[in-house]
């Protein structure tokens, strides 16, 4: 098998097709269930139909398999895990997850994503989904930083996946919003606006090096392009369940690959710098509805 | 690796105006606590890169392939800080032709003449993805050899998907024919494309030491070889 460089590994795995299909039947019931208790006046998957309907963009119609799939998308059992572990009382301080503050008021997550990265008063930082995640389980919750709970960040099975899907979905259709009203937020967006133009490494990328212009492809993948807010909304609507991968991904495993992929360092999870790029990649995609859970490559 | 040129010494000046050197304009308030919002977005910028987080954003202490480590790696040349631009803008003209300058003296052509290599090799060449990543998997050329990447913004011979970032490259030797003048001009490209596209987003293969020249003879020959099958 060759090596894909930048793109996915084994989304050209017939045998993944097979799987994805069992996954898919299995979560028809759960779509209907949380489509019904969730924001879903419209499903992630009309939400990106609208979008389809409003531009013409290769990226947005890449996979029409995704799109018929999306109804079942994988992603939906990962967050009705979630659903069930916000609301558990767990950690040393047995505490449920309603206790924490998303931006909106302890437990309240109905477009609260769509509102971050943003500052919270409490930490005094500007902090992402993820971020925010891992400070309610260690300063609320009670964990230690170090339990598999907080550190283990990927993979559908890991409790941050189910979270950060669950809340995520609270946001399905709503716009991107992140507040910049805070010297915080505007700092850290306007940093991220520097690190996506910023070249470095042993290739010289920066960010608009593969998503500057429309319909370009990077060997078989369309890229989204960062400058269009709807092919851009659909390209930050993480966490997505991605075929490639047989896994729900977050922002920050998206922000990783693509420094990856740069041959540039390994980004820390959770460190500023990471949450500078995506401050200022929400704020590209603002205005336009967010695909909560989506489903890529 | 780069001269004293024009732009080295206009870059530099650019440089130290959005960034004075090292990180010494993230002053600690009483609190101990660095202030963000004191800091230029370029400062800011930097100093989430390389200072916050106890050392940088980025694991920085890894080891790279060309050796040193990744600290260095993420440190900018002065092409790369001329060709950082917010929302991806060109420099002025005298930037972009002191670019076109230093890029052309960073040329190094093979003793002998530009010659090309094995078709077959530049094949596997073109198309693997492989070389040069690092952070969580680490590329390990002990392993296996740093491919070209081509395949991943350029078409070549068909039978393969390749990308759309650069031109499709398909019979390019067949269409452009084998004169000196198109051997250069395509050895150039590979080893330092600013030459003739300032700030383009294709990368410097051979300045960067990403190929190296048997390498580059090789691609080459996947590209102008009339055994090829770019060239079909
Ligand atoms: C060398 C090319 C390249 C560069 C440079 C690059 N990316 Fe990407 N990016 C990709 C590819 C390829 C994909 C799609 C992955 C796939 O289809 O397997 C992608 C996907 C994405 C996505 C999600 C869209 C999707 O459908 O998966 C986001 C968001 C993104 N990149 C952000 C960034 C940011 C931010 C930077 C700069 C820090 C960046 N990219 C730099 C190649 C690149
Ligand atoms: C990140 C994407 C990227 C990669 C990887 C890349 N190129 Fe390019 N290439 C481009 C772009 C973009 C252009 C067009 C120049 C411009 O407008 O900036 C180009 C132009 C060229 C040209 C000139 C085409 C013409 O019209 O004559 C040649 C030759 C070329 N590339 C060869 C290669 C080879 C060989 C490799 C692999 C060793 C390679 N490129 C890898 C992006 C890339």
């Amino acid at each position: 098998m060759p090596a894909m460089g930048w793109t996915a590994t084994n989304k050209d795995n017939p045998l993944m097709e097979v799987s994805m299909f069992k996954k898919a039947l299995l979560a028809l019931p759960v779509a209907l269930a949380l489509g019904a208790a969730a924001h879903a006046e419209k499903p992630p998957e009309e939400v990106l139909q609208g979008l389809i309907d409003s531009v013409d963009s290769a990226y947005l119609t890449q996979s029409e398999q995704n799109l018929l799939m999306m109804p079942d998308n994988p992603a939906l059992w990962v967050g009705m895990d979630g659903e069930d572990l916000f609301h558990t009382a767990r950690g040393p301080n047995n505490v449920s997850m309603e206790a924490c503050d998303f931006g909106k008021g302890p437990g309240v997550l109905e477009g609260a994503y769509v509102e971050m990265p943003r500052y919270f008063e409490d930490t005094g930082k500007v902090m992402d989904l993820e971020t925010r995640i891992v400070h309610c389980m260690t300063e609320v919750q009670g964990f230690d930083k170090d339990d598999p709970a907080v550190k283990q960040r990927h993979g559908s099975g890991s409790d941050h996946m189910k979270l950060q899907t669950y809340i995520a979905m609270q946001s399905n259709g709503m716009e991107w919003n992140n507040p910049l009203d805070h010297p915080l937020e505007k700092a850290m967006r306007d940093a991220g606006e520097v690190l996506f133009a910023r070249r470095a490494g042993k290739a010289d990328f920066n960010c608009f090096a593969c998503h500057g212009q429309s319909g370009k492809q990077v060997r078989a993948s369309v890229l989204p392009n960062a400058t269009v807010g709807e092919d851009w909304t659909k390209a930050i609507s993480w966490p997505a369940f991605r075929v490639g991968h047989d896994n729900v991904r977050s922002s920050q495993h998206r922000v990783r690959g693509c420094y990856y992929q740069m041959r540039q360092a390994g980004m820390k999870a959770g460190s500023d710098a990471s949450i500078a790029v995506i401050s200022y990649w929400t704020d590209l995609a603002r205005g336009q509805p967010a695909i909560l859970p989506d489903m890529k490559r | 690796m780069f001269k004293k040129t024009p732009l080295a010494a206009g870059v530099a000046a650019f440089a130290t105006i959005i960034f004075a050197g090292g990180c010494a304009v993230a002053d600690a308030d009483k609190s101990g606590k660095v202030d963000y919002t004191a800091m230029t977005p370029h400062e800011l910028a930097e100093y989430l890169m390389f200072e916050a987080n106890g050392g940088g954003g980025f694991n920085l202490s890894q080891e790279v392939q060309e050796g040193g480590t990744a600290r260095e790696r993420m440190q900018q040349d002065e092409l790369q800080k001329a060709c950082s631009i917010i929302d991806d803008g060109k420099p002025d003209a005298e930037t972009l032709s002191a670019i076109r300058a230093a890029a052309q003296e960073s040329i190094v052509y093979p003793e002998g003449g530009i010659k090309l290599g094995d078709w077959k090799k530049g094949r596997e060449l073109a198309w693997s993805g492989f070389g040069y990543r690092i952070g969580h998997n680490f590329d390990d050329h002990s392993k296996r050899e740093a491919g070209g990447t081509c395949y991943n913004c350029h078409q070549l011979a068909t039978d393969r998907t390749g990308g759309t970032v650069g031109p499709s490259l398909t019979g390019y030797g067949k269409t452009r024919g084998t004169s000196d003048a198109i051997l250069k001009y395509a050895y150039d490209m590979i080893y330092n494309p600013h030459v003739y596209f300032p700030c383009t987003h294709m990368p410097r293969f051979g300045a960067n030491g990403m190929l190296t020249e048997e390498k580059i003879a090789d691609i080459m020959a996947y590209m102008f070889d009339p055994e090829s099958p770019v060239n079909e």
